[in-house]
């Protein structure tokens, strides 16, 4: 009798220490995206714990917080995500009062499409989409639809994103990438299915390693992935496709279960603080979405084309928008089709 | 009977397969290049592996959650075997060998879909204890397939003198029949054991923050690609559990 | 006695009704409701997401899942059946050692025996680099990320499954079968069609199911072995709980999933009866 009541202690205490710390602030962001001191310093100025863990999916972070009771904080959605969560009702509106950094968001990300108004995100680092590539590849892709050229055979990676295998089959046949169309998105599906033969995997950041380590020569992939692979080995180089390529915008949002909203929002207000966001991009090759770290960032970082690319380069960009019900249902159905093929 | 020289050479090619796998990465974790090409012994990996913070605690997390669903489950399971096999219940035993042939994704998407139902009426969190749960509810029915095939070769005669020699239910069950299970029991407590640590797929959909087990960062290790971090990881799982059946093997024999 | 047996059965079946059936309803209250606007479960009530199942997508990704399965399951029994065999014919102290050495990598992370497999066949991986080293290919070989892979990642992750129940069934063989058998001039290739695998088509059935079922599930092997290009139900399933977010067609999958699985359970009773559980 005893030792039953000793073992049920000894549970009891081992599962009391998983208890919600109320002096800690849970951040749940995508791999490679805060400096080594970001946190440490976050940690010893405002005297709390930070957990923070990394995903490499839109869809895995949705996975884990959409319970409404995951126990995260801050999370890190691209922009057109948040129009998703805000309905699932899983946002907290920002308190801009709390948040006194906010102007020294670029001008160009103060009313971002996604979220006009800025109600319950802040963009914190943005993107685009291109092609990394091995500089051994003969010749050097320069569109998307040299991704569709049969010597990749095995050694061609997409983005297991149905929204960028999508907007890469769209603009190499000349549609938007935001295309509600059943007739382009089907022509895009198409495309699609025939390019598979050619890859290796759908993979996002995950490629990064694999690319620095030269099994993967080409990968669809976001700018600041492929800057830190090109960081880690001088074969890769990095280009935007001809025919236009999406713009990502990855925001800070606090999840409306948090019972911390206001170490949250001094979180993401420590975010904005514009030494902190340049020594952010600088360690980990970003493009910063604060105008007010700009000045502040080291040159090589400042004037990197893949990160910054220049206005006749951005005059190709298109922003990614958060398609209506009926397409999202035909896009998913049609990347299905894809993955199934 | 003797063996037949090709049964014996195929066994040994069959055991290779097994084992060469599981060895090669052992042997490469101890490799001092990144990569597949045997540089010299180096313990860097090892050294990185401990000085993972996230890494040291999601194994605590699945050791913790491993021990608790183990005792809990192991009681609970042979319980239930010892009442079953008193008196057969169609419903219960029905449903718990469904359980054991549920698909896991199955088993995850319906409990991540139920605790989400349950948190519009009470405010808890995903967590340890959602995790522990659910690991104590899949492994209720390895262990009763363990007990009860023990049970199955129990005399029910023994129980039953006992009682005619004026011990009570309780008595009879904690004094005639426990004893006998005991070994059966060990057994389903490893059975159980392992299944709550090596278990990805349902852990994954019921944990929250403070939950993350070793199993879910091996996974997002190895999506990433070659790391020998990884490989030191799995030395050291494979390590630890061969010690641990030939340890409770020993201790059942003796 | 009855009181004690409530006792006794009340946590199981309070675990059981509260984390399994419930859920399990929960789900299939799901697959008769419509997905909200951007996700969620909403009325009205509708048989939709069972019809979508008949569409010929849906039916290319279930008979890749069957085809896959059926042919790690026969795998499993190739390789199985043999080692059974050898081991029931070992002496009773090696028995135990040979058992453990089938059962020791089994006891390992799941996810570790997988990853063991991305080690070996990735581009710079060991078979790769060894053949390269050798001369005997110059570019490496795409073994990683195809179908092939996703197979010999289930063989490997399941064969323990068949070859416990075979080998159970092998040893109760009965001995003297087997040497009348001898007596009356049977070779021992005759012996083992006419004789040992009719005795055994119980152990062949428990042990194929065993394999076929999991596989048929699997969710992590395609996911990391596949490289996310050849997806089976499991994935199905996953990508319309999240991708997607369309619950109520993920539960009428999940719960067509159960019902192949059922209806290969019930034929397996028909033939073995309540033993082969």
């Amino acid at each position: 009798m005893k030792t039953r009541r000793q073992a049920l202690a000894t549970i009891a205490a081992l599962t009391s220490c998983a208890k919600p710390n109320k002096n800690r602030l849970n951040v749940f962001n995508w791999s490679a995206y805060v400096a080594p001191e970001t946190i440490p310093n976050f940690e010893k100025e405002f005297g709390c714990k930070v957990r923070y863990s990394i995903y490499e999916s839109n869809e895995e972070m949705l996975a884990r917080v959409f319970s409404g009771n995951s126990g995260w904080d801050v999370v890190f959605p691209t922009h057109y995500i948040v129009p998703p969560m805000r309905e699932q009702n899983l946002l907290a509106e920002l308190d801009k009062s709390k948040l006194p950094n906010l102007p020294n968001l670029d001008p160009a990300f103060q009313h971002p499409i996604s979220d006009p108004d800025l109600n319950h995100s802040v963009p914190y680092m943005w993107n685009a989409t291109g092609i990394l590539y091995n500089k051994k590849v003969n010749p050097a892709p320069t569109r998307w639809a040299d991704l569709w050229l049969p010597h990749w055979k095995g050694h061609l990676t997409m983005l297991d994103d149905p929204a960028e295998v999508f907007a890469a089959a769209l603009r190499k046949l000349g549609y938007s990438l935001n295309s509600r169309d059943e007739k382009e998105l089907r022509a895009a599906q198409r495309e699609a299915v025939n390019q598979k033969p050619l890859l290796r995997a759908y993979l996002n950041t995950e490629v990064r390693d694999q690319a620095v380590a030269g099994d993967v020569l080409g990968a669809q992939i976001w700018s600041t992935t492929a800057q830190q692979a090109i960081e880690a080995n001088k074969d890769l180089a990095f280009v935007y496709p001809a025919e236009g390529f999406p713009l990502n915008l990855d925001c800070a949002v606090i999840l409306r279960e948090s019972p911390r909203q206001d170490l949250a929002h001094q979180f993401v207000n420590y975010l904005l603080r514009p030494e902190v966001s340049a020594r952010i991009a600088d360690s980990m090759r970003t493009a910063t979405a604060n105008g007010a770290a700009r000045p502040l960032l080291a040159p090589e970082t400042r004037n990197n084309p893949t990160l910054y690319p220049p206005p006749e380069v951005m005059a190709r960009a298109e922003w990614f928008t958060t398609v209506t019900p009926e397409a999202q249902r035909l896009r998913d159905r049609l990347w299905t089709e894809i993955k199934s093929a | 009977m003797k063996q037949s020289r090709f049964l014996g050479l195929f066994a040994a090619l069959v055991y290779a397969f097994l084992h060469v796998p599981l060895l090669l990465l052992c042997a490469f974790s101890f490799n001092s290049s990144k990569f597949t090409v045997w540089e010299g012994f180096s313990l860097e990996w090892y050294r990185q592996m401990f000085a993972d913070t996230q890494l040291a605690e999601a194994a605590w997390n699945s050791l913790v959650i491993a021990l608790a669903s183990t005792v809990l489950s192991t009681i609970i399971g042979t319980l239930c075997a010892y009442g079953l096999w008193k008196r057969g219940s169609k419903w219960l035993s029905g449903s718990l060998y469904l359980s054991l042939v549920t698909p896991e994704i199955v088993t995850g998407i319906s409990m991540l879909a139920f605790f989400q139902w349950v948190f519009r009426y009470w405010q808890v969190q995903l967590g340890m204890h959602t995790v522990i749960l659910a690991h104590v509810a899949f492994s209720i029915a390895y262990v009763l397939l363990v007990v009860m095939a023990r049970l199955r070769t129990a005399e029910p005669a023994l129980e039953e003198a006992a009682l005619d020699l004026g011990a009570n239910e309780w008595q009879a069950f904690k004094l005639v029949t426990l004893p006998m299970l005991k070994p059966g029991i060990a057994a389903a407590a490893l059975l159980a054991f392992t299944v709550s640590f090596d278990d990805y797929v349902i852990t994954a959909m019921v944990a929250g923050v403070d939950s993350e087990t070793l199993p879910m960062v091996l996974y997002a290790m190895a999506r990433r690609g070659a790391n020998p971090v990884v490989s030191a990881i799995s030395t050291v799982i494979f390590l630890g559990f061969g010690a641990l059946i030939l340890i409770s093997d020993r201790m059942q024999k003796a | 006695m009855n009181r004690l047996r409530t006792i006794f059965l009340a946590p199981s079946a309070a675990f059981t009704v509260i984390l399994f059936l419930i859920p399990l309803s929960i789900i299939v209250a799901y697959s008769f409701l419509t997905r909200g606007v951007y996700g969620g479960v909403v009325g009205p009530w509708t048989l939709e997401n069972y019809q979508r199942l008949f569409d010929p997508l849906y039916g290319i990704i279930l008979w890749r899942s069957l085809v896959m399965s059926t042919l790690a399951t026969i795998l499993c029994l190739v390789i199985a059946f043999p080692l059974a065999l050898f081991i029931a014919r070992a002496s009773d102290r090696a028995k135990g050692i040979y058992l453990y050495l089938v059962i020791l990598p089994f006891w390992t992370s799941f996810l570790v025996r997988t990853y063991a497999w991305m080690f070996l066949l990735r581009d710079t991986g060991f078979i790769n680099t060894i053949l390269t080293s050798l001369h005997i290919i110059r570019e490496p070989l795409p073994l990683l990320y195809n179908e092939t892979a996703v197979v010999v990642g289930l063989v490997y992750g399941y064969l323990p499954f068949a070859v416990l129940p075979l080998f159970s069934n092998l040893d109760r063989l009965d001995k003297n079968l087997l040497e009348s058998a001898a007596d009356l001039g049977a070779t021992p290739w005759q012996t083992l069609y006419k004789v040992i695998i009719p005795l055994c088509a119980p152990g062949l059935r428990a042990a194929g199911v065993l394999v076929f079922i999991p596989c048929l599930g699997a969710y992590l092997t395609p996911d990391l072995l596949g490289g996310g290009k050849s997806i089976m139900i499991g994935n199905l399933i996953q990508n319309q709980f999240t991708t997607a977010r369309d619950w109520p067609f993920g539960s009428a999958i999940s719960l067509a999933l159960m019902a192949l699985v059922m209806v290969l359970l019930v034929s397996l009773l028909r033939q073995d009866g309540e033993e082969a559980l």
